[in-house]
């Protein structure tokens, strides 16, 4: 095992992915001693399975949404000792575990404090059409990631360090949180780079996608947040 | 333009600006009370003396009285829906905090 898997922490947020959870937490176990399910008040046993294949486990006692879930468990992780790395990993299983460890390896270079996913890079197939065209389009209408030069605002394979797992704080409880963290890093000045990764768009995944409506939703949450107390 | 438009755009604008650029700190939520009570001080006057809000719509370049209560209405609707969004999402962070801490504390190991 690499060194620099010791100090990584995986959080895996989880809402009813029963038919996945399990090869998914399988295969980052692999590679990765310390996984974190946080099981967002799922019905059909996520977190039993996620902690019988040897994640830590962390159960919201009702439903709150993925945002919520991954500050839950940041929260768990940047308690523990010797946490130096973290990850945010789906669970319905459209990331690539050979991913995390590229973009661990890229955070290691030590010029970056967050490296992004991105489904636009050079080497990576590209998403399907209509898939393509939500992402753009929520990449134009995030002032603050063209700003920072990003091409895929909406990954959920993100790779950061100890400033950015203490000083993260997402508020945003349901599917916004993803311009939140771009949010956070203009506001903290975080150094930021993004790692081209590969999506799997299994029939499972995309059957659980977002539906496009829900961007408005995002939009509308980006433009109201920071009224509210921290 | 005229009066009641320059007017009624304006304070649409500023309840927004006022809304969206406070946080929502006690100063504010007591402005909210002040405004709700003159709000109903309008609405108990604009009942026992009620030829007197056309008085005041034309002066302002309404043809009704009944006119101005509807612009008056539909600033107070958005005001006071925008308010209960912001409340919500409010109280949504709270209890997300409180289950959150309860999901901490009973955190399970592998073994």
């Amino acid at each position: 095992m690499p060194s620099e898997t010791r100090g990584a922490w995986i959080v895996v947020p989880a809402f009813n992915e029963a038919g996945v959870i399990g090869e998914v937490i399988t295969a980052l176990r692999s590679v990765f001693t310390n996984v974190v399910c946080v099981d967002d008040g799922s019905a059909d046993g996520t977190g039993d399975i996620a902690l019988r294949a040897g994640a830590h486990l962390v159960s919201h006692p009702v439903n709150l949404g993925q945002g919520a879930a991954i500050q839950t468990g940041v929260e768990y992780a940047r308690s523990q000792p010797g946490a130096q790395v973290f990850a945010t990993f789906d669970a319905d299983g459209q990331h690539r575990v050979q991913d995390v460890v590229t973009m661990i390896n890229r955070l290691g270079s030590g010029d970056v404090d967050i490296v992004i996913g991105t489904r636009f890079g050079a080497g990576v197939s590209r998403p399907p059409l209509l898939k393509r065209l939500v992402l753009q389009t929520a990449v134009r209408l995030s002032p603050r990631g063209r700003k920072l030069g990003l091409t895929d605002t909406n990954n959920g394979l993100r790779v950061f360090n100890k400033t950015v797992a203490d000083g993260l704080d997402i508020t945003m409880n349901g599917m916004s949180h993803a311009t939140e963290f771009i949010m956070l890093i203009a506001e903290n000045r975080w150094r930021v780079a993004e790692q081209p990764v590969e999506v799997l768009y299994t029939e499972y995944s995309s059957a659980k996608g977002q539906p496009l409506l829900n961007g408005v939703n995002i939009v509308v949450d980006g433009f109201l947040r920071g009224r509210m107390p921290r | 333009m005229n009066w009641i438009q320059g007017l009624l755009i304006a304070s649409i604008i500023a309840l927004v600006v006022f809304l969206l650029r406070s946080r929502r700190s006690v100063q504010s939520q007591a402005w909210v009370k002040v405004a709700f009570l003159a709000f109903m001080f309008a609405g108990v006057y604009a009942v026992l003396r009620p030829n007197d809000t056309t008085v005041v719509a034309r002066w302002l370049g309404v043809d009704r009285g009944t006119d101005l209560m509807l612009y008056g209405l539909i600033v107070a609707f958005g005001f006071s829906t925008l308010n209960t969004y912001l409340r919500f999402k409010d109280l949504e962070l709270r209890y997300a905090r409180l289950a959150r801490a309860i999901a901490l504390d009973g955190a399970q190991q592998p073994e």
